[in-house]
């Protein structure tokens, strides 16, 4: 029945991005060209927008991305339990939400993907539908992520303290610390891993539902498209939240060790050693 | 083997493994929303939590979309 409507061999699915061309050995992929594109973009249009805002607000797409640097400000300030500390983070995360969020509606755009083409594959991709794209932003926010901790924390072996619960020395208390580390190292794939499959699943969901249909393939991937809109946004503000809560979890848990520095669980064993010994003596 | 023969087996693998990888964060979405619902209908101040409950549908919904990616490596 279906083959009734659609024509063609079937959905054109792209999951990995195509070779365009090559500078002294490095590939360029479509997705590269179009992440340039956009990055400029952003650039242009953030600076613009920044040249544009004043105290009494005019309206339009500058109030909108003045909405948005508040809500991002007010969400990192409060994560943190020091609203200084949270402030001096703020211009990253803001920087990654709405590089984010750009790069994911720049995607949605008719002429990316099928729309030009080099040879035989596209020549526009969307950047965060590439799984190198977002594992690089991912990399970078978890990279700040770990040399901001380790900054607040006050050195290397202090930060690494923050994953064991009490002595290291006590064998539970270092597996449980050693697998929280390796739970830390995955974020960088679990955060990069989420944008892309979200992006590239909403890619193949809107080309299946132009595929079936046909004539009417703008009026079918309508509404796949405006619900893209949303999950683009959503996972903008996701991207930016659980980045903002590692780094908060480990800053806010460092001030917490700060203040009660000598309160170790394993000095607990330890007294009742000593006053045990001691009373034999006495 | 005879069915291997006659079946692209592959495809089926494929179903099954979209089948029974959405099934487990369609539930948790469900649950999280639904409990969210709760609590506002309780405490109508809850409702600034929903940030929070973002949180935990886009934690849930990975191991749905791992399951969508290992699609790519069935054969």
């Amino acid at each position: 029945m279906i083959n009734l409507f659609a024509v063609g061999p079937g959905p054109i699915v792209h999951v990995a991005p195509a070779q365009v061309f090559n500078i002294g050995g490095f590939t360029i992929t479509n997705s590269i060209l179009y992440g340039w594109a956009c990055a400029l973009v952003v650039i242009i249009f953030m600076v613009w927008v920044a040249r544009q805002v004043t105290i009494k607000p005019k309206g339009g797409i500058v109030q909108f991305i003045e909405v948005g640097v508040d809500f991002i400000t007010n969400l990192v300030e409060n994560a943190f339990e020091d609203k200084k500390i949270g402030r001096k983070y703020v211009p990253f995360f803001v920087t990654i939400f709405f590089f984010i969020l750009l790069n994911n509606w720049l995607g949605l755009l008719p002429f990316v993907g099928e729309g030009f083409h080099s040879g035989e594959s596209p020549l526009l991709r969307p950047f965060t539908g590439d799984l190198n794209a977002t594992l690089a932003i991912g990399a970078v926010t978890m990279l700040t992520v770990y040399i901001s901790s380790i900054r607040e924390a006050g050195g290397p072996l202090k930060y690494l303290r923050h994953f064991f619960i009490g002595s290291p020395l006590n064998p539970l208390y270092f597996v449980i610390g050693v697998l929280e580390m390796f739970t830390d190292l995955t974020r960088v794939l679990s955060l990069s891993l989420r944008l892309f499959l979200n992006i590239t699943i909403g890619e193949i969901v809107i080309s299946v539902f132009s595929y079936l249909g046909h004539v009417a393939a703008p009026l079918s991937a309508l509404p796949f498209t405006l619900l893209e809109i949303l999950v683009a946004a959503l996972q903008a503000y996701i991207f930016t939240i659980l980045s903002t809560m590692y780094l908060a979890i480990a800053v806010n848990h460092a001030e917490e060790h700060a203040s009660d520095a000598d309160l170790t669980e394993d000095g607990v064993p330890e007294t009742i050693g000593v006053t045990a010994s001691g009373s034999t003596h006495g | 083997m005879i069915i291997a023969d006659a079946v692209n087996t592959a495809i089926i693998g494929k179903g099954l493994m979209i089948g029974g990888g959405f099934i487990g964060p369609a539930i948790g979405i469900g649950l999280i929303g639904g409990n969210y619902l709760q609590a506002v209908g309780r405490n109508p101040e809850a409702a600034k939590f929903l940030g929070q409950a973002l949180i935990f549908v886009a934690i849930v919904e990975l191991f749905g979309l791992l399951a969508f990616a290992s699609i790519f490596i069935v054969k």
